[in-house]
């Protein structure tokens, strides 16, 4: 009888271990299955880290032209030409400029949601940033940049994911830091009015801090000038 | 005795086993989840192309620069005229010049107080943020200038509601809102038309869109503010 107890045991450990085994065969076939489109993924983004190389240093050899052309520049004629082609690159945003401004950090809501909530809400959005930037710009910023990304005319802002694509290829992840060169007590005022964006913002939790700062550096921006379509008439 | 024995060692041997087996399936799960995304493949693919376009606009700059670089080593006229380009295209990038080409018209009007919505005629008005979200969707489709109402859109323009109205570059503009974006019509347009995008939205809000390719559009260039 007690021989017997024992077998009913060992029946019982040998039929899980075989459910067990069972298992990790299928498991592992599944990763077997779908460990492709990782090594696909993986060699895309080594292809995707080369690009990004190349392109920097196509960046740089633009910039540099562009420096060659503007010192081979002398004569009295070309200097009037050049103090407006100086004034027009800042209006197009492609130098670096420094000023008093502020400086806004959007962040998603840190705190656990109450049960039932759609998490959608609470995290933020491209619209949520393109509204922020607006309301600089109604408030009269001259240059803006978010994680020093410069906003230009033709700049987007498009969310994927948990990030947000911005110039066509520049990937931003949270926190989002906004850079705004202009006068400080005019751009707080405008963010902080009462049902403002900050007060639509904070409604959901995101965290929004604004900071006034006496010297905020706006890089300039780092694409190119090409056009396919447009002409000037 | 001995037969007692060798049964509980026989127990101990399989449930270490077993626990080895409970680790590994563990280890191997754990390790699962980092591989299955063919949704990333898809987007690196997409900012790969877009990365690749614009090496190939770098590539058109380089060649451009040089060849001013070129001239300007030549003499004073040439060195005039190159730097004229320069400035030509620059002012273009500032949206100071007046610029045509092929393109999309993007024509936003309020509902009419009657049917057309499912929801209720007269709550839902263009907002100053549908026009931003449009203008946002077409940069994105690649376009190359914009305005509304025959306002401009450069680096520092603002869309805003100043009740009633809503100001772009500190001017009322007034509905229907004729949005002009130069670039590829039809990319334009499936940046707009996507299914659930940005028109779906703005229909089912009740807001009148109409959606038109053109061959030759004009972009009026900035007035200042």
């Amino acid at each position: 009888m007690k021989f017997k107890s024992v077998y009913w045991i060992l029946l019982l450990v040998g039929l899980i271990m075989g459910l067990i085994l069972a298992l990790q065969f299928r498991v592992t076939r599944e990763i077997i299955r779908n460990a492709p489109p990782q090594e696909r993924t993986a060699a895309l983004y080594q292809e995707l880290e080369e690009s990004r190389e190349n392109r920097e240093v196509l960046q740089r050899r633009v910039y540099e032209l562009r420096d060659r052309l503007d010192q081979s520049v002398a004569g009295p004629e070309l200097a009037n030409m050049k103090v407006e082609l100086d004034r027009v690159r800042q209006l197009a945003g492609m130098t670096t400029i420094e000023g008093p401004g502020v400086e806004v950090t959007l962040n998603d809501n840190p705190n656990v949601l109450p049960p039932g909530q759609d998490p959608n809400n609470f995290v933020l959005h491209d619209e949520d940033v393109l509204s922020v930037l607006n309301e600089l710009k109604a408030a009269g910023a001259r240059a803006v940049a978010i994680n020093d990304q410069r906003i230009i005319s033709t700049t987007e802002v498009r969310c994927i994911g948990p990030t947000i694509l911005l110039n066509k290829n520049q990937r931003l992840s949270p926190p989002f830091v906004i850079s705004a060169l202009g006068d400080p007590d005019t751009l707080t005022n405008s963010l902080k009015m009462i049902n403002g964006v900050v007060d639509s913002l904070q409604l959901w939790g995101i965290q929004v801090d604004i900071k006034k700062v006496d010297k905020v550096k706006i890089p300039a921006y780092s694409g190119t000038l090409t056009y396919n379509y447009a002409k000037p008439k | 005795m001995t037969g007692k024995t060798t049964g509980y060692v026989s127990i101990m041997l399989v449930a270490l086993i077993l626990g080895m087996m409970l680790a590994v399936q563990f280890r191997v799960v754990n390790r699962a989840p980092a591989g299955i995304s063919t949704d990333r493949a898809q987007e690196v693919v997409d900012e790969l192309k877009q990365i690749d376009r614009e090496r190939e606009s770098l590539h058109k700059e380089i060649s451009d620069l040089n060849y001013k670089l070129e001239q300007v080593n030549q003499g004073k006229n040439e060195a005039i005229l190159a730097l004229k380009s320069e400035l030509e295209k620059t002012r273009m990038s500032a949206g100071l010049l007046t610029v045509t080409g092929p393109g999309l018209e993007v024509v936003l009007d309020n509902p009419d107080k009657g049917e057309g919505s499912r929801l209720s005629p007269g709550v839902f008005i263009i907002y100053a943020e549908d026009l931003l979200k449009v203008v946002n969707e077409l940069w994105g489709g690649g376009a190359e200038a914009i305005s509304i109402n025959s306002q401009r859109i450069v680096a520092t323009t603002e869309i805003r509601l100043a009740a009633p109205f809503i100001n772009i570059n500190t001017k009322r503009v007034v509905p229907p809102y004729q949005v002009l974006a130069i670039g590829d019509p039809d990319t334009l347009a499936n940046a707009l038309e996507l299914p659930g995008g940005l028109g779906e939205y703005l229909r089912d809000l009740g807001i009148e869109i109409t959606v038109e390719k053109h061959q030759e559009l004009t972009v009026p260039a900035f007035t200042g503010n």
